[in-house]
């Protein structure tokens, strides 16, 4: 199982209005937990109010800048993100994972590669990592990057993009895109869409010369640019993504509280899959939820049944149950709710499983 | 276009998640589902691939089968990585369940799974011996070459590039397997053997297909975790099983 490691904050930068990049150090011995791959994620945690919240952030650092740096853009509503936007200060300790992710491909000196990034709002994060890499790895690539902002104030990392294409002349080129502000050149305003990807091919960039495309953004432009790619000849293999969700949800809730356990022998258990419930009657020994679940032919999600890969996971929303054996879930997804049903037996008269939340 | 969309909507249009973080509950168990498949499968298969290794009749029969266990655990272990970042205690996984345990080789068990783990069907019979071992590596080879035509595109990306790296060597196992098979219906006795064993692991390979019509397969395609259904994927492999047969004249 993942373990979390300190970070020391060694410098905050505000980056944009609302936006910060923040330098970590690694505490003595950890360091070489957080050797990193290009492109990579850190996940962090914080408790908000007694409740442990985990956020990803991309690390934007290159292999080479001998710092560990990660951008994080305040999200409207996000408890950690305005937290790191509006409290954070030099010297703070957060708690974060080893880096994970592979949005990235391996590196080969002697390549002439052509990379292509397409990076939407703070979607710019894992691809920065990758430029300053290739750039400093691979002296004979090329990296084109096409980055999609509102407007010019919100875009990330814009001076130090400038400066790593005066530096890299010839082998870095950024082409903005701005949704609200217009341009000199019309292919450069707006949203990209599948006429903007025709568009780019056909004026700036041979699609038979791309290698390489990184696409990191929220759902709609990966879908976008990712048919864009295709239909200009990329295949799977060579179109990388990283997906910056939409959809995280800005608190846990908690579970709803339980009921004091009685007497009874049976239980009335009810299991929601697919926004369906089924509610069936159980035995409180012997017999566990996921097992009585099957046995009414619910197609609940299970595989070890021996309580180590998870697969069973749901969320109690009613009722106590007593898990036997945890090696799967961490002690916030306990605090939460979350069960390993392969493991459980109903404590109270009423039990009500999620495998929906 | 706005900035957001529904995930399924997105899933269903053929985008990708990328990191346990943005992977909704039910897609989670889904996916841990078809992971847990493959890492059983692929455990269970090397355990009784490592027992045949004292049948290979030459060196190069019994590198091929050392290849074999060596590339199928690898594989498992990359599979199971995935796994543990979604929090899988992959250590204990690894160890809990005994891979070499098989059914009896009259045993019928169609199309479901036994037991206490998500191994394909087919990975529950016993091998008999060298040619019997060949002849499944070869039908289940090319099972799995038609099952790669699903799993190098399912919608989780850090999974499809483990099985987009696996594929050719998942393919090489299967020539590996044709090579063997060629080397043994030289001799009459061997074609007669080839042919029995054929016999008996086509239907069950047959079966690692799973039901047709299979409800859960709706479930997967929403989630963009299968895309063709078990009846289309199963033809693909017989007529597979037909052209890389025929021309040993054994199909």
């Amino acid at each position: 199982m993942a373990r979390f490691h300190p970070l020391q904050v060694t410098d905050i930068r505000r980056d944009t209005r609302d936006s910060v990049v923040v330098t970590l150090q690694p505490a003595d011995g950890a360091q070489d937990a957080f050797a990193f791959t290009q492109g990579q994620y850190l996940t962090f945690r914080r408790e908000f109010d007694g409740e442990e919240l985990r956020r990803s952030y991309s690390i934007c650092s290159g292999l080479d800048d001998g710092h560990l740096r990660v951008g994080i853009r305040q999200v409207d509503g996000g408890a950690f993100s305005t937290w790191a936007n509006e409290q954070l200060t030099p010297g703070a300790v957060l708690e974060a994972m080893p880096p994970m992710g592979s949005f990235h491909t391996p590196l080969d000196p002697a390549a002439d590669r052509h990379y292509m990034g397409f990076a939407g709002g703070s979607g710019i994060t894992p691809i920065m990592s990758i430029i300053r890499t290739v750039m400093a790895r691979e002296p004979k690539a090329r990296f084109t990057l096409v980055y999609a902002n509102r407007q010019i104030s919100t875009i990330m990392f814009r001076e130090e993009l400038e400066d790593l294409k005066n530096l890299h002349l010839g082998r870095l080129s950024v082409i903005h895109v701005l949704e609200q502000e217009a341009q000199e050149i019309d292919l450069f305003t707006g949203r990209i869409d599948a006429d903007k990807m025709k568009g780019l091919f056909t004026h700036w960039v041979d699609p038979v010369s791309v290698d390489q495309a990184f696409i990191c953004g929220p759902e709609p432009m990966m879908l976008t640019i990712a048919q864009g790619l295709r239909d200009h000849g990329l295949t799977d293999d060579r179109i990388r993504f990283e997906l910056f969700a939409s959809g995280q949800p800005g608190r846990a809730k908690r579970p709803a509280p339980v009921q004091v356990a009685d007497g009874a022998e049976a239980c009335e258990a009810t299991v929601i899959l697919d926004g369906a419930s089924r509610s069936f009657r159980m035995p409180k020994r012997g017999v566990t939820l996921l097992e009585a679940a099957l046995a009414q032919d619910i197609d609940v999600p299970f595989a070890c049944k021996a309580g180590v890969c998870s697969t069973c996971r749901a969320k109690v929303v009613e009722g106590e149950v007593e898990m036997a054996v945890n090696h799967a879930l961490e002690d916030y997804e306990v605090r939460l709710g979350y069960v390993l049903t392969c493991q459980c037996t109903p404590l109270s008269d009423r039990v009500s499983v999620s495998y929906d939340h | 276009m706005s900035d957001t969309m529904n995930l399924e909507d997105y899933l269903a249009q053929g985008g990708v998640l990328t990191s346990p973080a943005n992977v909704p509950p039910r897609y989670r168990g889904e996916l841990m589902r078809l992971m847990a498949s493959f890492v059983d499968s692929e455990l269970a298969a090397s355990a009784g691939f490592a027992d045949t290794i004292n049948d290979a009749p030459g060196i190069t029969s019994r590198i091929a089968a050392c290849r074999i266990t060596l590339e199928k655990a690898d594989h498992a272990e990359r599979v199971l990585r995935i796994m543990g970042e979604f929090g899988a205690d992959t250590a204990r996984y690894a160890v809990h369940h005994p891979w070499a345990a098989r059914v009896a080789r009259d045993a019928d068990l169609g199309t479901s799974r036994h037991g206490q783990d998500m191994r394909l069907s087919v990975f529950h019979y016993p091998f008999e011996g060298w040619v019997d071992a060949v002849a499944m590596n070869v039908l289940m080879g090319l099972a799995t070459g038609v099952q790669m035509t699903e799993l190098t595109r399912v919608s989780y990306a850090p999974l499809a590039e483990v099985f987009r790296a696996i594929a050719p060597r998942e393919a090489r196992h299967m020539e590996l397997g044709l090579e063997g098979l060629k080397a043994i219906v030289a001799t009459r006795a061997g074609r007669a053997a080839a042919a029995a064993a054929l016999a008996y692991w086509r239907p069950r390979v047959a079966a690692s297909f799973g039901t047709l019509g299979s409800a859960r397969f709706e479930t997967q395609k929403r989630f963009g975790l299968r895309h063709r259904p078990n009846a289309a994927l199963r033809s693909d492999w017989d007529t597979a099983v037909t052209d890389r047969l025929a021309p040993l004249d054994l199909a």
